[in-house]
């Protein structure tokens, strides 16, 4: 019966190859504009390291000026000061902490003929590496007795690697950076959490760094961070000194806590801290520490971004219309054969049968709908590409994994019955013979 | 009243051609109550369409009511059509969407009528065909012989100078017919000219003249005859 | 004149008819906020900078010789650039207006930290800060060579005592006074530092696009002299793109300690600060396209349907003496009915939907005209969408009427 109900449909979609291509396309560029955009939003909501996300806590201390709260009513600043990130990674409380901020230096390639370039680098402490689950291509990170000593040890990227070692094992090899010579400890292969999480104040879809080196090295050259600086409050004074001791906020803390009963002992401990340095005459604000994992951070920064989302609320919408286009032209295709389904069920078709013949021919456009609404995502993922030009962190948006392609399919199923359930519904309300007489 | 002269219509197609009316000439007189008969094919119906301006014809003259017709455009032929002539047809055609009221009101609208106007005749022609209590009633909701008074309603509330009926019994039973000729008549006896196309010769017989066609020509054969053989 | 029977029959019959309204409320409600965003976006993107925009430049340049004296290689590249053919003047400074990176900090009438102040963008410019930028100082005067310091991390003070405010940051310390009024006047910086306002700048934005106080910025008399300088370079009309490889080439021929890169016309640099909402807009503007058009394509279909099905009933209405134009005019009646309750809901959906925007995307609310204009249009794009099937209406003949079934 099944095949017949197929011909059957079949037929019909040709006698009209038009407006049955009209009703296709509709369902495929609704789903298309909606997956294009939903995919986006997916990517940019996404979990970017989702075997340890809740194990790892970005802290947040409340050193703002007490008139006035850093962000919102009362958020507390979005980084930590020199002060309070490096006495809390003293106090190694946490299984693990690290401390960062993003800098920038210079690679003098010894080679004859290479010039000197810039390159984005992440002043850190050792337990980035193991922390983040960074994956190595040669070597490791290095030691946290290299931290300790301020040794010059470094972390390189796969495209350094190759830019400066033709891509073989360059671990324990020297490189010149701004005049000094660091030891490589480690060389990363792709790595490119999306959405950049560990330092989402600055660009949360940006590239990871390019080269890692110990965030002790990077005090002893006064380095400041290349990303958000932000004070409440003045330094003393203008030197470098006096910046490492002001209430500027502009590193990142993360500390990795394996449950609940840790994370409450750590919460104790970050108000305790407070407390004493409450006795020193700073955080003049009540205390109001905080404590986020990996994607209740992500949320709380709201790193997807309103133009994405105001997009998605407009897609949705598209494809609505869409389904309603499809909808339309099925009911007025079905209540003109209404002819044709009087006779049917005066001949003997069952309520059912004329169920069955109808879902299917529309079952068929909305599976065709659907097929070409895959192809059309991907086509809309390419145009958004274009759009956005060689804006780098776009790119890797625009990929599309088999979850999405799963969600596009269920979409396509979903609004294919959605649109072929009401004209079907009423082609079975279609009576016997009522039609046979008149018009 | 009405005077066609040797109206031949020829329906071509690529490989056939085909004579619905060959040299048809007739004349109909005012307050006539005319019938056509034939066999079906016959060119009856080409005949009604060509007498009621539906369709235009290959070659010949057609007057009505003392104009000619062939020059006339189709603006024209369709004023002509809402002014002069009222058609009653075989299944009806009344308006499924529109109730009875709005249904009459349609070729009064294209009259240019205004409301008040409309209204009076409207009212007035659902009552003479004695169904003033259902004017808010849809098509489907009423019987057959009903939806012919209707339509005849329809037909009247122009007054036209005369009425095109095509089988207008053809889809009832036979006492619902019986009423609508009854009707016809009595409308024709206040003077309304009738052509009504039958292939029913106890219909066709209660008119005062009868005409026979038979392949596209006026016959002068024994109607009745014919028109048995025919069926 | 046929409105009242045409909406009865299309009431008895309302289902598709319904669908076609509600895709038309739904396109209009789309279209509505789609072109509000796009009219923000457009509205922000066409601010000027108060900048000389067409003959700017930047280039950078870091060091990596601890050794070098900084103070002397960047007065030293200055006066080069200043000399070089083409180049109409060049200044040392932090930022440009549109980098979307740069300094800002709080102003106060009133020294002390318990009072409010208004945050204003920092550029660190020496006397020929004004003229590179090409700026219009419509009050008081510009720095003098006296003015200008060098930052000095271990001594000296850590503010001039003087600065160079926009009339808009003006008019927000000084709500009451006229812009070129403040000039003389004192505001403070750290809390407690004074400084005093010499000049009144006509514009210059601050670094960052969506900043609420995008106009507020002041100029400082201050040159830094570290490792990294950042180069603003004024052509001479004409010549910026060919001065920009001949600076950077001469520039790193200079000093062959140092990396020189980060050339960026201002063109570039506010092409990339607005790339988002550029694309935005041209994503609206062919989301709103093809759904037009898919809803005029819908209405054809439609319409096609509807003329199909009722074919007899044409026929009927040319018999009993409907002119051409009548049918025509029928259809095209029809579809506005349709489209009036469309475009009526569509207002009513795009309204809310613009409420709930604006209050959970900061969005601007949507000018009350444009909810005219699209009903107008949609109904312009509903009468055209009907118009072919209307046609093929009207070119029914009269005869299908005595036709049997």
């Amino acid at each position: 019966m099944f095949r017949y109900y197929l011909k059957l449909g079949l037929l019909s979609l040709r006698r009209n190859p038009i407006l049955s291509g009209l009703m296709v396309v509709a369902i495929a560029t609704g789903i298309g504009a909606c997956m294009t955009i939903v995919n986006i939003d997916y990517v940019m909501s996404g979990n970017p390291i989702p075997h340890r996300s809740e194990l790892l806590y970005y802290v947040q201390l409340d050193n703002w000026d007490p008139n006035e709260a850093a962000r919102g009513v009362n958020d507390p600043p979005p980084q930590v000061t020199y002060i309070d990130g490096t006495a809390l990674i003293a106090a190694k409380n946490a299984r693990r902490q690290v401390l960062s901020y993003p800098t920038t230096r210079i690679i003098q390639p010894e080679e004859d003929g290479q010039l000197p370039f810039l390159v984005d680098s992440r002043s850190t402490t050792a337990d980035f590496f193991p922390m983040f689950d960074t994956p190595f291509l040669y070597g490791s990170g290095w030691d946290s007795t290299a931290d300790d000593n301020h040794e010059y040890a470094v972390v390189i990227n796969k495209e350094i690697n190759e830019r400066l070692f033709a891509g073989q094992d360059s671990v324990g090899r020297l490189i010149l950076m701004n005049g000094d010579r660091y030891r490589i400890s480690g060389v990363l292969d792709t790595w490119e959490p999306t959405p950049k999480f560990y330092d989402v104040n600055n660009r949360a879809f940006g590239k990871a760094e390019e080269v890692y080196f110990p965030f002790s090295v990077s005090i002893d050259k006064e380095l400041t961070s290349e990303g958000n600086t932000n004070c409440w409050k003045a330094p003393a004074g203008n030197g470098f000194e006096s910046f490492l001791t002001s209430e500027c906020v502009w590193m990142q803390l993360w500390v990795e806590l394996h449950n609940a009963g840790e994370r409450q002992e750590y919460m104790a401990f970050l108000d305790a801290y407070v407390e004493s340095q409450k006795l020193l005459g700073r955080f003049p604000r009540p205390v109001n520490n905080r404590l986020n994992d990996v994607m209740d951070w992500m949320q709380h920064e709201e790193v997807v971004e309103d133009d994405v989302q105001v997009l998605l609320g407009l897609a949705v919408l598209f494809l609505v219309v869409c389904l309603l286009n499809t909808i339309g032209l099925l009911l007025a295709k079905i209540m003109r054969r209404s002819g044709d389904i009087s006779l049917r069920r005066a001949l003997g078709a069952s309520r059912k049968a004329i169920f069955s013949q109808y879902i299917v021919e529309a079952g068929i456009i909305g599976l065709a709908g659907g097929v070409l609404g895959i192809a059309m995502t991907w086509l809309g993922l390419q145009g958004i590409r274009g759009l956005y030009g060689d804006f780098d962190f776009i790119t890797r948006l625009v990929t599309m994994d088999w979850v999405m392609i799963f969600v596009a399919i269920g979409l396509a199923i979903l609004s294919a019955l959605g649109a072929a359930l009401y004209p079907t519904w009423r082609a079975c309300g279609i009576q016997p013979a009522s039609q046979l007489s008149t018009l | 009243m009405l005077t066609m002269q040797n109206v031949s219509m020829v329906y071509r197609t690529e490989s056939v051609e085909t004579h619905a009316l060959r040299d048809f000439s007739l004349e109909v007189d005012e307050g006539e109550f005319v019938s056509v008969t034939g066999p079906s094919g016959s060119g009856k119906t080409t005949f009604l369409n060509i007498a009621g301006l539906l369709e235009e014809f290959t070659s010949g003259t057609y007057k009505l009511d003392g104009k000619d017709t062939n020059s006339l455009g189709d603006t024209e032929r369709s004023r002509l059509r809402n002014e002069k002539i009222g058609f009653i047809f075989q299944s009806f055609n009344l308006i499924p969407e529109l109730d009875i009221f709005d249904n009459v009101d349609v070729p009064l609208r294209y009259r240019g009528f205004n409301a008040a106007e409309r209204k009076r005749r409207i009212d007035h022609v659902i009552d003479m065909v004695g169904l003033g209590s259902r004017k808010k009633h849809l098509p489907s909701q009423l019987s057959g012989g009903q939806q012919q008074r209707v339509a005849i309603a329809r037909a009247l509330a122009g007054e036209p100078r005369f009425l095109l009926a095509d089988e207008p019994t053809g889809n009832l039973d036979s006492e619902m017919a019986e009423s609508v000729m009854q009707l016809l008549e009595d409308i024709n006896s206040k003077g309304t000219t009738i052509i009504m196309v039958t292939h029913e010769p106890n219909l066709a017989a209660r008119a005062k003249r009868n005409i026979f066609v038979r392949d596209g020509r006026i016959s002068t054969g024994e109607p009745e005859l014919q028109v048995a053989v025919g069926g | 004149m046929e409105l009242g029977p045409i909406w009865r029959a299309l009431i008895r019959n309302k289902s598709s008819y319904i669908l076609i309204a509600l895709q038309i409320a739904a396109t209009m409600a789309l279209m509505v906020n789609a072109v509000s965003i796009i009219q923000e976006r457009t509205r922000m993107m066409s601010r000027s900078s108060g900048t000389d925009e067409a003959n700017i430049f930047q280039i950078y340049s870091m060091s990596f010789d601890p050794a070098q004296d900084y103070q002397a290689m960047v007065a030293a590249d200055l006066d080069a650039i200043r000399g070089f053919p083409g180049v109409a003047n060049a200044v040392v400074t932090n930022s440009l207006p549109l980098r979307q990176g740069g300094w800002s900090q709080d102003l106060k009438t009133e020294p002390g930290t318990d009072n409010e102040g208004s945050g204003v963008a920092i550029y660190f410019v020496d006397e020929h800060g004004v003229d590179t930028f090409g700026l219009n100082l419509v009050a008081g005067r510009n720095f003098e060579v006296t003015d200008v310091s060098w930052f000095d991390p271990d001594a000296g003070p850590r503010w001039p005592g003087l600065v160079i405010i926009t009339e808009a940051m003006a008019t927000e310390l000084f709500p009451d006074a006229r812009p070129a009024d403040t000039v003389g006047k004192t505001a403070y910086i750290d809390n407690d530092i004074p400084v005093t306002i010499i000049g009144v700048l006509e514009k210059m934005q601050a670094p960052w696009k969506d900043w609420a106080g995008v106009e507020r910025s002041m100029l400082v008399p201050m040159k830094r002299g570290d490792g990294f300088a950042r180069y603003v370079i004024r052509a001479e009309p004409g010549y910026r793109d060919e001065l920009i490889p001949q600076i950077e080439q001469m520039l790193a021929e200079r000093d062959t300690g140092r990396v020189v890169d980060g050339a960026a016309t201002m063109t570039e640099i506010r092409a990339n600060a607005y790339l988002e909402d550029s694309a935005m807009i041209k994503l609206l503007v062919f989301i709103v396209s093809l759904l037009t058009a898919i809803t005029s394509l819908g209405i054809v279909g439609l319409a096609s349907f509807s003329v199909a099905r009722r074919t007899k009933q044409i026929g009927t209405r040319r018999a009993l003496g409907a002119p051409k134009a009548a049918i025509l005019r029928y259809f095209m009646l029809e579809n506005f009915l349709i489209s009036s309750v469309g475009v009526v809901s569509g207002a009513v959906i795009a309204v809310g939907l613009n409420m709930w925007m604006v209050q959970r995307f900061n969005l601007t609310p949507i000018s009350w005209y444009i909810i005219p204009v699209a009903m107008i249009a949609l109904w312009l794009v509903g009468q055209c969408a009907v118009y072919g099937p209307a046609r093929r209406a009207s070119l029914v003949s009269p005869a299908i009427a005595t036709r049997s079934v």
